[in-house]
């Protein structure tokens, strides 16, 4: 069992969601509108003025066989233009309830 | 969920919403009537108080002082003035624009009963009349006929008249100059007493004669009969055989002391249409009702009523008041049809795509039609103040669908689908979009709170501007997504690029001029010495040429019409007034053959009651009506041919005060002139000073239809009768004075009917016993003691009457109204002050100019109080938008250069400025405003985004360049057509056009290198306020 959380662009929310359905995720947690900026180039979306775009979040707790499913499919939205932009990050989820 | 994503999500609601306000609009379109300007009530009430037997100077002091005295306290009055002439006296109350009438004739009803005690016994009590433009004729007819002249009166009433009167909004029909049948009996005096017989005697005979009457009934056999006695006459010459009486055994019949005439009424009265002898018919509407749409009717109808006349009847229109403004309305029309085109063409310019220019030219009539909705709603017609507003709209309706729409497909062209571009690129900018139209709103609202007559005429501007702008704001946020999420596509990189496509021809052409504009900032900014002093040398230089512009209040239009009002000496008999109203004729036959119709009448109808009340009328006075043909299609405008009128007028020496004037001033309040008041109590000395002065305009160039308002003293014949003498003989004042004026005047001793319609039988004089005073003196009245002469109890003298006395603001006063010609209001009027300055005036005497001018004076007061009032407002929404006092006022910088622009286009045009142009200027602010913020923010942002400031301020520019060149190209583009159209009415939009075309192409060029300059003179490098943040934690020693 892994967490995957994607963090993008929030134009991308129908991708993100056509993903998980097709991949048969049906769990995930979502955050709409959030704040940030890329480590070396992302621009900053922070709906402000000067950075009017704004990202979303959504988490996932996939089975280890998925992951690289999952990420594959994020990679292939991110190609479209990395312009966009759309980044995951996997942990281990140790226990739950 | 936001407005944006509801409008994306639900594209069938947002487009059934929309679809509704189309709907609805397109219904208030073709309900709405057309006229010329939006309804000006001229707000004036007058009081009419007769005094019978009181001279001019009697009534003011008597009637009209006490009542001016009363009235000055109504509230809301503006202004009072009074005329008092024998036996009436008429004080004028002038209210603010925008006043109750109602209220205000309320007020004034209670304020007369205070007069009611200081009144003299005999005067009657005063009555109130509102004035109203309504009340103004629409439509002049002249009906000519040869051979059915004579009847023409009953004719036209019963088969014109009366169906037109059935037209719904028609106030009221008459007609003019009608030749009336009356059977005349003119009494030879000397026979009449030979055979002992007075003009009364034998008026009793023809009243005793002329009678039928039932007398019972008679019951014979099984039958009852009814009895009557038919003596009526059955034939106009039955009547010169009545038996008058018997004289020494000898009957004597009418026909032995008079002549009968049975034939038209001898008025002293001419009226001619084209030289030949005709009838005026003069229309007025309802108050209230259309114009346009009555004339509509009336026209149609006229078609068909005329096919009941006889064949030789013919109606010619003279004048028709709806023709001028159907032709100006459908101009401006097309005007704005062509503003519409020359935007798609910009539009499709500058994006050259057919689906994104198809998606924001839609927001232009949602936008407009909601203006409809408003004037439907409100009221209000679609005249040339609404019209020029929408087409000042439709230039700025597209451009927050324009910046949306880009936005949208910005995210498309990154790979988003156009649903969800849609609503994230609208949730990016939608509140930058919101805030620039806050912006014009600032500029166009404060026009709805102007007063007086500039407000009248532009609270319909200043509401349709914001009303439109903030409809297609709506729009962009609305429509324009959800179509985005509909039509646009994405567009892949690699089609295959046509030689005729966009990309090829006008995108290389863009990228070229974004890098030359670059350039052009990057040398600026390093020679900001340079670019402000040039800058500088401009303002100057459009301060000095200030001074060269010419002002008028309202433009003058050539309606195509001419109408003079000419007196000649006091006392000229009514032929020779007819002898000059013929060399008038022919002289216009010969020099002026643009005319189409002249219409003229001369002398006094004394029936002519009602129409009194528009024109002056006496035997000494002549007026006339010229129509001519359209304006395009003569060399000379109605104002040349008015000034050559004028120039042969003077050339004649019978003539003593004449007025030609070129519009019907019966739209407008205003007209155009300057009017010299001189008030003063002593007439001789006012007098004197109103011919002096005007003598001195005479020498001004430009000045032109000179008239002072006092008219020179009339003479006539009074009769003073001798009351010892007259009770001697058994008479007294009333017996005399009914002689005098049965055999002057006439007596109407009865009526002849025939065929349902009756006609007057007058017995008096014939005119050659009564047209002198030896005649008048010789009138025999019968006492018991004989035949006694007026002449031996009255003397019979020549007297000259006093003028009527004219007051202004509770004074006497004289006019002297000057029109100029070829000449702007403002400078005739700075011309004659100069001139007024250099005379004496003797002590009590006070000179004032107004007129027209006073009004123009008001209304540029009343501007300017807005103009400030716009900037105020437009700094106050910039320095809460951008959080910043400097900000605003970089931006405000460019708002000089529109001024300059518009005087510039205007000095080198030659064109005047009037209110509507002055009008245009201030619409700039908006337009100038919105340029420079979209520079000025996005400078702002790239310096946000970290640029160094030189590098954020070419940056802004050369991003925002398009932007700017748009909206300025799709309004000067729009104002085009404005400009450089020349038919009817154009005059009144033609200076606006060219104002906002001058004042745009300028301030655009200049602001694209002024306001980045000042940005970057005014802004320190880096950011003050960051700086102190980060001063403040670093302290913190985190």
């Amino acid at each position: 069992m892994k967490a995957v959380m994607i963090i993008y662009n929030q134009a991308l929310t129908e991708k993100v969601d056509y993903v998980l359905d097709t991949l048969g995720i049906r769990g995930f947690t979502q955050w709409p509108l959030v704040h940030g900026r890329g480590s070396t180039e992302g621009e900053p979306r922070m709906g402000t003025h000067t950075w009017p775009e704004m990202n979303a979040a959504t988490i996932t707790m996939v089975p280890d066989e998925q992951v690289d499913l999952l990420l594959e499919k994020v990679r292939k939205i991110d190609q479209i233009n990395t312009e966009v932009g759309i980044r995951a990050f996997v942990w281990n989820v140790e226990k739950s309830v | 969920m936001s407005i944006y994503s509801s409008a994306v999500k639900k594209p069938i609601t947002t487009l059934m919403i929309f679809a509704a306000v189309v709907v609805f609009g397109i219904y208030s379109f073709v309900k709405l009537p057309i006229d010329l300007y939006p309804e000006i009530e001229y707000p004036a009430i007058m009081v009419f108080t007769s005094y019978n037997g009181a001279s001019a100077s009697d009534i003011e002091t008597n009637v009209s002082e006490p009542i001016e005295n009363t009235l000055n306290a109504v509230s809301n009055l503006k202004q009072i003035s009074s005329v008092s002439r024998d036996n009436v006296s008429v004080v004028t109350l002038e209210f603010e624009y925008g006043t109750d009438l109602d209220g205000a004739a309320n007020d004034v009803r209670d304020a007369l009963g205070w007069t009611e005690a200081v009144l003299p016994e005999g005067a009657d009590e005063p009555i109130i009349y509102k004035f109203s433009t309504n009340m103004m004729p629409i439509m002049f007819f002249a009906i000519m006929a040869d051979e059915s002249y004579e009847g023409l009166e009953e004719e036209l009433t019963e088969k014109i008249v009366n169906p037109l009167n059935r037209i719904d909004g028609i106030g009221s029909i008459s007609l003019i100059g009608a030749p009336i049948r009356e059977v005349s009996v003119n009494v030879d005096p000397r026979r009449m007493e030979a055979y002992n017989l007075s003009i009364e005697q034998i008026g009793n005979v023809l009243r005793a004669e002329n009678l039928n009457m039932p007398a019972g009934s008679v019951d014979m056999g099984e039958m009852n009969y009814p009895l009557r006695v038919q003596g009526e006459f059955e034939s106009s010459d039955q009547i010169r055989d009545i038996v008058l009486g018997n004289y020494q055994g000898k009957t004597i019949r009418l026909s032995d002391v008079a002549t009968v005439k049975d034939s038209i009424r001898d008025v002293k009265y001419d009226e001619k249409i084209n030289g030949q002898p005709g009838i005026r018919m003069m229309l007025m509407k309802q108050s209230g009702a259309n114009t346009v749409s009555i004339a509509k009717k009336v026209n149609k109808e006229l078609v068909e009523l005329q096919k009941t006349l006889p064949k030789d009847v013919k109606i010619l229109t003279i004048w028709d008041s709806s023709e001028f403004i159907q032709n100006s309305i459908n101009n401006l029309s097309m005007t704005l049809l062509y503003a519409f085109i020359f935007v798609v063409i910009v539009v499709i310019f500058f994006l050259g795509r057919w689906r994104a220019t198809f998606i924001i030219i839609l927001t232009i009539p949602i936008s407009l039609i909601v203006a409809f909705i408003y004037l439907g709603v409100s009221g209000n017609t679609l005249n040339i103040i609404s019209l020029s507003a929408l087409s000042i709209g439709i230039g700025m309706v597209v451009d927050d669908a324009i910046v949306v729409l880009e936005n949208i497909s910005r995210h498309i062209d990154r790979g988003a689908t156009p649903r969800e571009a849609a609503i994230y690129a609208t949730n990016e900018v939608w509140l930058a979009v919101i805030a620039t139209t806050l912006t014009i709103v600032a500029v166009f609202f404060p026009l709805t709170m102007v007063s007086g007559l500039t407000g009248i005429m532009f609270h319909q501007l200043g509401w349709i501007v914001t009303i439109t702008i903030v409809t297609s704001t709506l729009a962009a946020i609305t429509i324009t997504p959800m179509l985005s999420a509909k039509m646009l596509r994405l567009r892949s990189e690699k089609r295959k690029k046509r030689w005729f496509s966009h990309e090829r021809l006008i995108l290389p052409l863009l990228n070229r001029l974004d890098n030359f504009y670059a350039r052009i900032l990057r040398w600026s900014l390093r020679h900001k010495k340079i670019v402000v002093a040039i800058v500088t040398l401009i303002i100057i230089l459009s301060g000095v040429l200030a001074s060269n512009l010419k002002t008028a209040f309202m433009p003058e239009v050539d309606q195509g019409r001419v109408a003079a009002e000419i007196e000649l000496q006091p006392g000229m008999a009514f032929e020779q007034t007819m002898k000059v109203t013929r060399q008038l004729e022919d002289f216009i036959e010969q020099n002026v053959p643009e005319k189409e119709l002249i219409s003229t009448s001369c002398g006094a109808d004394d029936r002519a009651g009602f129409t009194a009340l528009f024109q002056n009328s006496g035997s000494n006075i002549i007026n006339l009506t010229m129509r001519l043909t359209r304006a395009e299609t003569r060399e000379r405008s109605s104002a040349d041919i008015a000034d050559l009128i004028r120039d042969y007028l003077e050339s004649l020496p019978e003539v003593t005060k004449y007025n030609v004037t070129t519009e019907s001033r019966m739209d407008m309040g205003g007209g155009n002139n300057v009017a010299v008041e001189i008030f003063g109590y002593d007439f001789e000395e006012t007098n004197a000073l109103a011919r002096e002065i005007a003598g001195k305009i005479e020498n001004i160039e430009g000045a032109s239809n000179i008239v002072i308002s006092r008219d020179q003293s009339k003479p006539e014949l009074r009769v003073t009768l001798d009351k010892d003498k007259m009770s001697q003989n058994g008479l007294n004042t009333a017996i005399v004075s009914t002689i005098i004026r049965n055999r002057v005047n006439g007596l109407t001793a009865s009526w002849y009917r025939e065929s349902g319609n009756e006609y007057d039988i007058v017995v008096r004089f014939a005119e050659q016993y009564r047209s002198s005073i030896t005649e008048i003196e010789n009138i025999g009245i019968q006492t018991t003691g004989g035949i006694v002469r007026l002449g031996d109890i009255a003397k019979v003298e020549e007297y000259w009457s006093p003028p009527k006395i004219e007051r202004k603001r509770r004074e006497r006063v004289v006019t002297v109204s000057v029109t100029p010609f070829k000449i702007a209001l403002g400078d005739l009027a700075d011309k004659i002050k100069a001139e007024i300055r250099n005379i004496d005036k003797p002590a009590g005497t006070l000179v004032n100019v107004g007129g027209a001018y006073e009004d123009m004076e008001e209304s540029f007061a009343d501007l300017g109080l807005l103009l400030l009032v716009s900037l105020i407002l437009v700094y106050l929404v910039m320095a809460a938008q951008f959080e910043s006092l400097k900000m605003p006022l970089i931006i405000m910088v460019s708002i000089p250069f529109a001024f300059s622009g518009v005087i510039f286009a205007l000095v080198m045009t030659n064109t005047t400025l009037g209110v509507i142009a002055a009008l245009g200027a201030i619409m700039l602010i908006g337009i100038v405003v919105k340029n420079a913020i979209v520079l000025v923010d996005f400078t702002n942002l790239m310096r946000d985004r970290g640029h160094s400031l030189d590098e954020a301020i070419t940056m802004a520019g050369r991003s925002r360049l398009r932007p700017v060149l748009m909206t300025s190209l799709t309004t000067i583009l729009g104002m085009l057509p404005l400009a450089l159209s020349s038919g009817d009415g154009s005059e009144i939009w033609a200076p606006m056009g060219i104002a906002v075309i001058g004042g745009l192409v300028f301030s655009t060029i200049v602001t694209l290198v002024i306001v980045p300059v000042t940005y970057r003179i005014m802004v320190r490098r880096s950011d003050l306020r960051k700086r102190r943040a980060v001063k403040a934690l670093q302290m913190l020693d985190i």
